[in-house]
């Protein structure tokens, strides 16, 4: 049951990264990002380390798609 | 009867995982992705929650009180943006 879940979240890490290769808005791209990170501390928990998983929560999930958002802001053209 | 219970909620949590994933590789607009980033948020808490009554380990409850405070972020990020306000 548990390495079944562990898959599963392996299986959509992959799914996010391609996601966020993938897609042509960048602002897409920014959360598939995020989710990749989403379901890495979710598999931290799964494999025993809750520490790990709280920083990558965290930072990873929260912190990492605002400095993103506002980079893509910062450094786009304002359309009128 | 608790085994059962379990294992229905680990289906409840497959379920919604695979579906916020369809959501999010089909959605048509951000807003979509936002909304599906979000239930995936709120179904990773659960299921965080499951496993730390599986394994017995409270101190994987404290994982998803923080994730839980702190999960608005992104979602807010994105909102934010896409007023033109961040």
């Amino acid at each position: 049951m548990l390495e079944l879940f562990v898959y599963l979240l392996c299986g959509s890490i992959l799914v996010s990264g391609l996601l966020a290769v993938l897609l042509d808005s960048t602002l897409a791209a920014a959360v598939s990002g995020g989710l990749a990170s989403l379901f890495a501390a979710v598999c931290y928990v799964l494999l025993g380390a809750p520490d790990v998983a709280m920083t990558e929560a965290s930072i990873g999930s929260g912190l990492a798609v605002l400095i993103f958002l506002y980079a893509i802001r910062r450094t786009t053209e304002k359309t009128p | 009867m608790a085994e059962e219970i379990l294992i229905v909620a680990a289906i409840l949590i497959f379920l919604g995982v695979a579906f916020s994933v369809l959501r999010l590789i089909i959605g048509r607009t951000v807003i979509d992705r936002a909304a599906a980033v979000d239930t995936l948020t709120v179904v990773s808490i659960s299921l965080i929650a499951l496993y730390a009554h599986v394994a017995g380990r409270s101190i994987y409850l404290d994982v998803a009180l923080v994730y839980g405070v702190l999960s608005f972020l992104a979602v807010l990020a994105i909102a934010r943006y896409l007023e033109q306000g961040l």
